[in-house]
């Protein structure tokens, strides 16, 4: 009964304070490539902190969606990244969840963020959401593909997110193959556009014709705004997990600190991998989103293929 | 790790290089993704001359291959296409005939029927022969299709250059390596084939005023 309380509350913990610090060091890397100071690393931490205590304003026409939307946002991203231990030790919950719960948690979350921005009726939100849609649901069928083709390889026959991460730690070094490096760019693509950076949203404009991730809380203030930024660190957070665990499951046998620690490194080589990406490319025009998603389709495509039809 | 499972990866990765050719909107990005993918064919052939040298002490044919493909497909022939399209102006604005999203399905489709006409062939079936076959002929295929779903003349040239890297590779990686005289003339025919067809684009711009393949079907007096 007390171990898997503790170590639910132990990833709670962590992952609460490590997706801030992720967003800070994208942040960091990027201002020192293109030579600025750029903020501190820890910058996320003190506007959380300072939006929580600020007061909140509220449209006259918003309805009771507008207030609620932010608390159901953050708790479906909270409750998803539940199922997706941030190391393998800490899969001691007395209940199961799976990678498809994971995407439809997700989901839900999603739908009440974009509800929300058309709840004041401002056209900023209404055109955020309906931007929003159409690259979820482009990124939907691959990431689908890949959790369906990392659930139907012959080592996990299963979709919970536990019987994945030994499936890969068995692997080994094996993990550098056809198929699992075509799913990885599969999954780096949708983390792109998922999380709302740079070549398909800018997370550092509010330049009206390019905004989607921006457009729709640009209504939000105080704790909710706060709520809302929160979540999407946490959604950030949980697709790197997703990727450092699956795609890079080295050094997973030692102790739970160490592994932990291993684990914060590896998630800064991501960040940093994903903060270069950021710099080396442009925004892409919105019409040129599709491109991106049919990229993504095809790799997790081909890797389902070289998965199953051929090899192995 | 073993030799066939780095070739595996490499040959992959050169399928997915010409799927960002496909996916490429511009003639400048274009020329890099080819030059990109004769990057990593030069490593491919690389790999082989190590190997050569490792385990037999010789030093022939793939080491000749390996120069050629990285002064004239990486150096070259990239930069001539760059030269040609800088000075030839455009007046095509949408390149293709076949929007970028269905043009990388098809390509997808193209991999596909690959899989299923190599796996009839018993001998091949669960190799990794048949693997490296499925994949170079693909890059083959996808550059018969990048040549007629683009409008510009230079668009038909990388088409051309990506079909002969796709022979390439099957020929290194089904046999590792044809006999040098034969690659030989196979290089020599392609710098002509692609000095000719700059020369052609060039004359081709000056009598029409464009390089719009659409258009070419005008008589001009």
């Amino acid at each position: 009964m007390f171990k898997p309380l503790a170590s639910m509350l132990l990833q709670i913990v962590v992952v609460l304070l490590a997706a801030p610090l992720l967003s800070g060091i994208i942040k960091k890397m990027k201002a020192m490539i293109q030579h600025r100071k750029g903020a501190p690393i820890l910058q996320l931490y003190f506007d959380l902190f300072k939006l929580f205590r600020k007061d909140v304003v509220i449209s006259e026409t918003a309805s009771w969606i507008f207030t609620a939307a932010p608390y159901i946002y953050f708790v479906s991203v909270l409750g998803a990244i539940i199922f997706v231990p941030v190391i393998p030790q800490l899969f001691s919950y007395g209940f199961f969840g799976d990678a498809i719960l994971v995407v439809y948690l997700l989901a839900l979350s999603r739908f009440f963020l974009t509800l929300a921005a058309l709840d004041t009726g401002s056209t900023f939100g209404g055109m955020g959401s309906s931007r929003e849609m159409v690259i979820s649901s482009l990124m939907e069928p691959s990431l689908i593909i890949v959790v369906f083709t990392l659930a139907a390889s012959p080592r996990v026959q299963s979709t919970g997110f536990q019987a994945m991460y030994e499936g890969s730690a068995e692997l080994g070094s094996g993990i550098i193959s056809p198929v699992y490096l075509l799913l990885l760019a599969a999954v780096v693509i949708v983390l792109i556009a998922e999380t709302a950076r740079i070549p398909v949203d800018d997370p550092a404009t509010h330049l009206e014709l390019t905004m989607v991730h921006e457009a729709m809380i640009l209504e939000y203030s105080g704790r909710y705004l706060a709520l809302m930024e929160y979540g999407s660190a946490l959604k950030q957070l949980l697709f790197i997990s997703i990727i450092v665990n699956i795609f890079m499951p080295f050094g997973l046998g030692g102790g739970i600190i160490v592994t932990l620690l291993l684990y914060l490194l590896k998630i800064c080589i991501v960040a940093v991998v994903v903060g270069l990406i950021e710099i080396n490319t442009v925004k892409f025009r919105l019409f040129s989103v599709p491109n991106l998603a049919a990229m993504s389709l095809m790799l997790a495509l081909l890797g389902f293929m070289s998965g199953f039809i051929f090899g192995r | 790790m073993e030799l066939s499972y780095i070739l595996r990866i490499c040959s992959m990765t050169i399928l997915i290089s010409s799927f960002a050719l496909v996916a490429s909107k511009r003639v400048m990005t274009y020329i890099r993704a080819f030059r990109l993918q004769s990057a990593l064919l030069a490593a491919i052939a690389a790999i082989f001359t190590v190997y050569h040298l490792v385990e037999e002490g010789r030093l022939e044919g793939v080491a000749f291959i390996l120069l050629l493909t990285v002064v004239l497909k990486v150096f070259y022939i990239p930069s001539l296409l760059r030269k040609i399209s800088l000075k030839v102006e455009y007046k095509v604005e949408k390149d293709f005939f076949v929007n970028i999203p269905i043009s990388i399905i098809i390509c997808c489709g193209l991999v596909v029927l690959n899989w299923f006409v190599v796996s009839k062939i018993p001998e091949l079936n669960g190799t990794p022969g048949g693997n490296y076959l499925v994949q170079s002929l693909s890059v083959v295929l996808i550059g018969l299709f990048f040549m007629i779903s683009r409008k510009k003349a230079i668009g038909q040239i990388i088409g051309f250059l990506v079909i002969e890297n796709g022979m390439f590779l099957t020929a290194m990686l089904m046999t590792s390596g044809m006999p040098m005289i034969v690659e030989f003339g196979i290089f020599f025919d392609l710098l002509t084939a692609v000095l000719i067809m700059g020369i052609f684009v060039f004359r081709i711009n000056e009598t029409f005023e464009h390089i719009d393949i659409n258009k070419l079907r005008n008589l001009r007096g």
